[in-house]
């Protein structure tokens, strides 16, 4: 990514170009069209669901209920980035292998922290909140543990690479003064790696707002679980309401989590 | 990044060269450090005060046994009846479920990248307001918020609750789950465009201006080529998140492994949740191999 595109890749670019566009119209033909389009009546929903947007329902009532919501999603998200948190750093720190020193140990430690991390973040948070709720019953833990395991793969994995990334230069100077692995992990590689972890995990904090909301769909609830009603009642307007605080409460964080790592990236230089 | 430009030349950085300006941003980050911890407390204050919060039962052995009931449902040692991984029919049929799932993702990825190619210039600031923009009239600042305003919508609104809207628009099946996705990553795949173009370094622009080329043509010849690539490789990365998130608007719209999945487990057939499940995982790993493939053609 680093030089300008030249005579080598086009080919490579030609080939993929290609291959994008057959299989894109292979899916095509492969979703089925043949129960047709729209509903009876789904045009009119159409013009209904827009008319609706311009008009929320906004009573006390609703708002109060709404405001209620925000915070059930707020803090499922929060409670579940703290479990991620608790997993996504020890498996990150073991998965990035760089607290041993023998070759051996250091391929084991990397295959199989990064194995733990790539199962976890393999199944949709809400694959997990279903199998939760099967599991353990209907409590807020379930969902918590649900957004948890999948965050903690993503964020586990990230913070291995980033381990892995810093510049070798200083860890052997490091080293060189007779510092012990532990010595230089804690005193060189973290340092260094932190910035752009905490980046990375207020990103995260953002997708796990979205997450939260729908995490409701198995029966926690918030604001996903207003939505799911609203719509149940085929009340657009009162939908809007919900999904306007939805969308308040990501723009929010999604501003407040960028202005940190603009922060960061301006503190790193 | 956060570099203002004036027309043709960039201008200094707001804020970074105020003297004060270090104190006042560890300032920032330490508060927002104590601000994220508080809401951590608060956040498991109301999750452990909530009725349903299994206070005694959380660690005890009856949760515990609840738990290994669940898992020996899966593998099929509660029931009598054959498990669904013993039979050849239901492999067959959760492997053309499996295949239409596939689809399902590669169709949302291209109508998602569809959509953000056709918008994704008009939502980078240097390209609607700034040193690149050809024209400055507000025929030319007004799509920008509004594309910007559309980016942010359909991506603030998760897959699942756009699929739940979209179910009352189109006949149940794929193509709600379809579009969904398409909507929720189109917003998504825009904004990230947007930043690429936003990010691209302008001084080949600027050299392709004074050899005599139009600003629409600084655009065609100057900036799509060097973001595409770098966009393309956004699309994969979605690609594998979409695969993931597939499954999911299937619960509501009724299509692929989603609708399988939702199935068995109202019917309590955990049997087949096990083989779901594993065609699944197969999906995902397939596609995060295929992906990091095709990703090393485009870079």
């Amino acid at each position: 990514m680093n030089d300008r595109p030249h005579e080598g890749s086009l080919g490579g670019r030609g080939a993929l170009t290609a291959i994008l566009l057959i299989a894109f119209s292979i899916s095509l033909v492969g979703i089925g069209w043949d129960d047709g389009l729209l509903n009876t009546g789904g045009v009119r929903a159409v013009g209904q669901i827009l008319a609706a947007a311009v008009q929320p329902q906004i009573s006390l009532d609703i708002l109060s209920i709404g405001a209620r919501s925000t915070w059930t999603t707020l803090a499922y998200a929060w409670a579940g980035m703290t479990v991620a948190l608790v997993i996504g750093i020890p498996l990150g720190i073991i998965g990035s292998g760089t607290l041993v020193r023998s070759p051996w140990a250091r391929r084991w430690n990397i295959s199989s922290a990064r194995f733990a991390l790539a199962v976890f973040r393999a199944i949709h948070e809400l694959v997990w909140a279903w199998l939760f709720v099967a599991a353990l019953g209907l409590s807020p833990m379930a969902g918590v543990l649900a957004l948890g395991l999948p965050y903690g793969g993503i964020l586990g994995r990230i913070y291995a690479e980033l381990l892995q990334d810093v510049p070798e230069a200083p860890l052997r100077a490091l080293r060189g003064a007779g510092a012990s692995e532990w010595r230089v992990f804690w005193f060189g590689r973290l340092p260094m790696a932190l910035p752009d972890m905490l980046s990375y995990t207020f990103y995260r904090l953002e997708c796990g707002i979205r997450s939260a909301a729908i995490l409701s769909f198995v029966g926690l609830g918030g604001l996903g679980h207003n939505i799911q009603i609203s719509l149940q009642d085929i009340d657009y307007t009162r939908m809007w309401t919900f999904v306007y605080f939805l969308i308040a409460l990501v723009v929010v964080v999604d501003l407040w989590s960028s202005l940190v790592r603009r922060r960061v990236a301006i503190e790193q230089g | 990044m956060v570099t203002r430009y004036s027309r043709g030349e960039p201008v200094a950085r707001g804020g970074a060269t105020a003297p004060s300006a270090p104190a006042r941003r560890v300032g920032f980050l330490a508060a927002s450090a104590a601000i994220a911890f508080c809401m951590a407390v608060a956040a498991w204050a109301t999750i452990v005060g909530d009725d349903h919060f299994p206070r005694q039962d959380l660690f005890s052995f009856g949760a515990l046994a609840r738990a290994a009931d669940f898992a020996g449902a899966l593998i099929g040692s509660e029931t009598s009846a054959t498990p669904a991984f013993y039979q050849a029919g239901e492999w067959a049929e959760k492997a053309r479920m499996a295949a239409e799932t596939l689809a399902m993702s590669v169709a949302a990825a291209g109508l998602a990248a569809l959509g953000a190619l056709a918008t994704f210039m008009f939502g980078a600031r240097n390209v609607m307001l700034g040193s690149l923009a050809p024209y400055q009239s507000p025929l030319w600042t007004a799509p920008f918020f509004l594309v910007r305003a559309l980016f942010t919508v359909s991506r603030a609104v998760p897959e699942l609750v756009w699929a739940m809207i979209l179910v009352f628009i189109f006949t149940q099946g794929t193509l709600p789950g379809v579009i969904a996705l398409a909507i929720h990553n189109g917003g998504i795949l825009g904004k990230l465009g947007s930043e690429i173009v936003e990010g691209l370094d302008t001084r080949p622009m600027r050299a392709l201006r004074s050899t005599g080329a139009g600003r629409l043509q600084v655009l065609l010849y100057g900036v799509l080529p060097e973001a595409l690539p770098k966009f393309v490789t956004y699309l994969f990365y979605r690609w594998e998140v979409i695969i993931r998130t597939t499954i999911v608007v299937g619960f509501v719209a009724a299509g692929g492994l989603g609708m399988e999945f939702r199935l068995a487990m109202s019917h309590f057939k955990f049997t087949e949740v096990t083989l779901i499940l594993f065609w699944y995982l197969l999906l995902v790993l397939f596609v995060d191999i295929v992906s990091a493939q095709l990703r090393k053609l485009a870079a």
